[in-house]
């Protein structure tokens, strides 16, 4: 038995040996980028937990949010001091447990939040669900958002850095058999909001699949269903207003596909629970308002995307809070 | 509690502890922590259906002592015929009950009269395919006086909820497993460490092989008429892979932790992919289920002895029996008859037991003959295979008719390399190990750090191609 379990045992630790081998070569990075202030998360949060500013409006989301929405365009039109909370690949859980921990150093009274099929899907990315919730000063909330959010599989990601940074180790793999791409600086943010001047390129675009919808997603009303509420219940506490946005696609992309689940689906949802919903896709003649070079990619806007996405949202909430 | 989960990388160190550590050598109380743990294992799922188990094993347990104590024939025929009654008609009623319903309205519908009734809603409990026949051996041995009845309750009750192949296999037989309840276990650092290898590879074919397969199986199934022959038949491919890693993973990883406990189940699955012909790939998928069927059914029924007609009608009732154990589906029941059509040529020609050996034994590569038998029966059964994955009967025919298309010949639309390359490493693997109970087991000649390097490259690849979370098929039948 006992050279059994002594084996069992440097099974475990060769095992916790490459795992911490694979954290330091991921975590690195951020450790590096936090200490030199260059973490966007880290400067994000530092935004927030700093009590010397005080923001009325929050605008939250995934990357399509902080892509498309500047705060700074938002602000010369409603008068507030507003800031984009939003952060890479952020599930609907971590959007909740986020904005506690907003409201616990903030007091906003609108909250915008970005609706988008893939926060509520049934596939995280561990990774920057961590990385954004670390900067949290609650423990209890950095737990709740695991077990509440994510339950034993939350857990599995968080122990074990093989499994949370397996797609990016499958990617580091893949890139030394592919040809090498150049890596997209990231570094000129306002306000929470990413100023990109990345313009997509024709062979993307010839290569858009369709938008989200039921059928490429694995969107779950039930998590999406229970979350929202909780978001709601949260902002109503607060004495906030919630209010729903949805960031613009490519027209090439919007165009691919008849219906438009994700649109509709949002649109009913928010009208059954009252809640103010501007979705700038359902904008009349969009394929003339917008064009796919006001994007940086197949779903995040550029600066010129940005802007136009900004203005057009400002004034519908100018509409609904004035 | 699945395999797979955190709770139970939770619950078997917890058991493994009690179990050699608290209660060692205390035989009566193992067996009882025995009973415990896997009330607990099979209760997770759902505590309700812990009822069925507990009220199984208390007939059969009483069942079998009754049949020691009487002689008398008729007495003894009605005894066993109340087992038999009690565990099919459980079965029956979770998993057949509205089979039976929708068919029977079918029928008259064909013929103009229309039935109204409803259906219920009733949940299949997990496992309960398995253990009804496990208990059914028991009873059926005890009749048959090829084993003596256990008086110790508790061990029959371990005998029946044993966790690690409680709810998929393997079938376990009361002459096996039952006496290893009534000795005292020494743990054995040999078993223990073979039992971890398996459990290794167990878990390797379920999460690599088998849920990575799935996802473009599922894709592919759920999209027939969208794709080429060529992407269907990759479809079929990925289909076949994934249900041999899924069950056979599933039996391994059952196998190796009974092993850490001190018990030896049987082997399941004896590389069924190289078989050379039909009867031979019987003869090592599902091993515990075939040779249920054959000792309790195909024997009694006359086996391959008899005239013409009743060898054709053993064969197609084995077959057709077997389907059916799957699910109440008909897509099981022609997978089934399309196996007997198989097998039945090998056995009227009597060339069914001619590939009994190792194929190319002691040798690299088969020859090319091997090499042509083998593919043409892997061939065969991905087709069959067409019948169990499909929704519905005319699902299964449009998918083989899209297959058989010119488009058969064009490059597929679903094409990742990614998991072909694991499919491809694991059949060299499985290639290389097949003289083993399973691939790895004889690995041992390679030396140590080579050896645990192959270990970690197989838990990494584990964690890294971890699919997306699959239920264990076998979980449904």
């Amino acid at each position: 038995m006992k050279k059994f379990l002594k084996k069992i045992i440097i099974g475990l630790l060769v095992f916790i040996a490459v795992n911490a081998i694979i954290m330091g070569v991921y975590e690195y990075p951020s450790y590096k980028a936090i200490q030199n202030k260059t973490h966007r998360n880290y400067l994000k949060w530092d935004a927030i937990h700093s009590p010397s500013n005080s923001f009325d409006m929050i605008i939250i989301g995934t990357s399509r949010c902080y892509a498309a929405f500047n705060p700074v365009v938002f602000d010369s039109i409603l008068d507030t001091n507003s800031y984009n909370m939003s952060t890479s690949a952020q599930d609907i859980a971590e959007t909740y447990y986020a904005l506690e921990e907003i409201y616990q150093h903030q007091k906003p009274k609108y909250i915008v939040l970005d609706l988008f099929f893939e926060t509520a899907d049934e596939s995280y990315d561990y990774y920057q669900i961590f990385s954004n919730s670390s900067f949290f000063k609650s423990n209890k909330r950095k737990f709740s958002l695991i077990s509440d959010g994510y339950g034993s599989s939350g857990f599995l990601n968080y122990a074990i850095p093989l499994v949370r940074f397996k797609n990016y180790i499958k990617q580091d793999v893949s890139k030394l058999f592919s040809r090498k791409e150049s890596l997209r600086v990231e570094d000129n943010w306002i306000k929470g909001h990413l100023h990109d001047t990345l313009i997509v390129s024709d062979s993307e675009i010839s290569a858009f699949g369709p938008i989200s919808n039921f059928e490429n997603t694995s969107f779950s009303k039930e998590r999406f269903d229970k979350y929202f509420n909780k978001i709601n219940a949260l902002v109503k506490k607060n004495n906030a207003k919630l209010i729903c946005l949805r960031a613009p696609y490519p027209p090439t992309r919007l165009s691919l596909k008849d219906t438009d689940d994700e649109g509709t689906y949002f649109k009913e949802y928010t009208s059954k629970a009252q809640i103010p919903f501007f979705d700038i896709n359902a904008k009349e003649n969009y394929d003339e308002f917008y064009e796919d070079k006001d994007f940086a990619d197949y779903h995040h806007a550029n600066y010129k995307g940005a802007r136009k996405a900004s203005l057009e949202a400002a004034k519908f909430i100018k509409q609904i809070i004035y | 509690m699945l395999f797979n989960s955190l709770e139970f990388f939770i619950f078997l160190p917890v058991v493994f502890v009690l179990f050699w550590f608290l209660f060692k050598k205390k035989l009566k109380l193992q067996n009882l922590l025995i009973v415990v743990a896997s009330y607990v294992f099979y209760g997770w799922w759902d505590w309700r259906f812990l009822s069925l188990i507990v009220f199984s094993s208390f007939v059969d347990y009483t069942i079998g002592v009754l049949l020691k104590n009487e002689e008398e024939e008729r007495k003894r025929k009605i005894l066993l015929w109340t087992s038999i009654c009690v565990n099919i008609g459980f079965l029956g009623f979770f998993k057949y009950y509205n089979f039976f319903v929708e068919s029977f309205i079918d029928t008259f519908s064909l013929i103009g009269v229309e039935l109204h009734s409803s259906t219920l809603n009733i949940i299949l409990p997990v496992g309960i395919s398995f253990y009804t026949f496990q208990t059914l051996s028991y009873t059926i041995d005890v009749y048959n006086k090829k084993l003596e009845p256990t008086k110790d309750i508790i061990a029959f009750f371990a005998f029946v909820s044993f966790f690690p192949q409680l709810v998929a296999g393997p079938i376990e037989r009361a002459t096996n497993l039952l006496p290893q309840f009534y000795k005292t276990r020494k743990f054995a650092y040999e078993n223990a460490v073979d039992g971890f290898r398996q459990v290794l590879w167990g878990f390797f074919k379920k999460v690599v092989i088998a849920d990575n397969c799935a996802k473009y199986a599922n894709q592919i199934f759920n999209g027939t008429e969208e794709y080429s022959g060529s992407t269907l038949l990759i479809g079929a491919f990925f289909f076949a892979f994934q249900i041999y890693g899924d069950f056979s993973g599933y039996s391994d990883i059952a196998i190796g932790i009974s092993r850490f406990f001190g018990f030896n189940l049987k082997q399941n699955f004896a590389f069924p992919y190289f078989s050379r012909d039909i009867a031979e790939f019987w003869r090592r998928w599902h091993m515990s289920l075939s040779t249920w069927f054959r000792d309790y059914i195909y024997i009694p029924l006359g086996g391959s002895r008899g005239s013409l007609s009743l060898k054709i009608r053993n064969v197609f009732v084995i077959f057709l029996v077997s389907g059916f154990w799957h699910g109440a589906n008909w897509t099981f029941i022609v997978w089934g008859a399309l196996n007997a059509l198989y097998f039945l040529p090998l056995l009227l020609a009597k060339k069914n037991r001619v590939n009994t050996d190792l194929v190319a034994e002691g040798k690299y590569f088969p020859k090319l003959k091997e090499l042509w038998q083998m593919s043409f029966t892997f061939f065969i059964t991905l087709l069959a295979w067409v019948f169990f994955r499909a929704d519905s009967v005319a699902h299964a025919f449009k998918y083989l008719k899209g297959i058989f298309d010119s488009s058969l010949f064009s490059l597929p639309e679903v094409l990742p390399y990614t998991v072909l390359a694991l499919v491809a490493l694991f059949v060299s693997v499985e290639w290389l190990g097949r003289h083993g109970q399973y691939a790895i087991e004889r690995i041992d000649f390679i030396k140590k750090p080579l050896r645990w390097s192959f270990y970690l490259v197989l838990i990494m690849l584990m964690f890294l191609f971890t699919g997306e979370d699959q239920v264990f098929i076998y979980f449904q039948f």
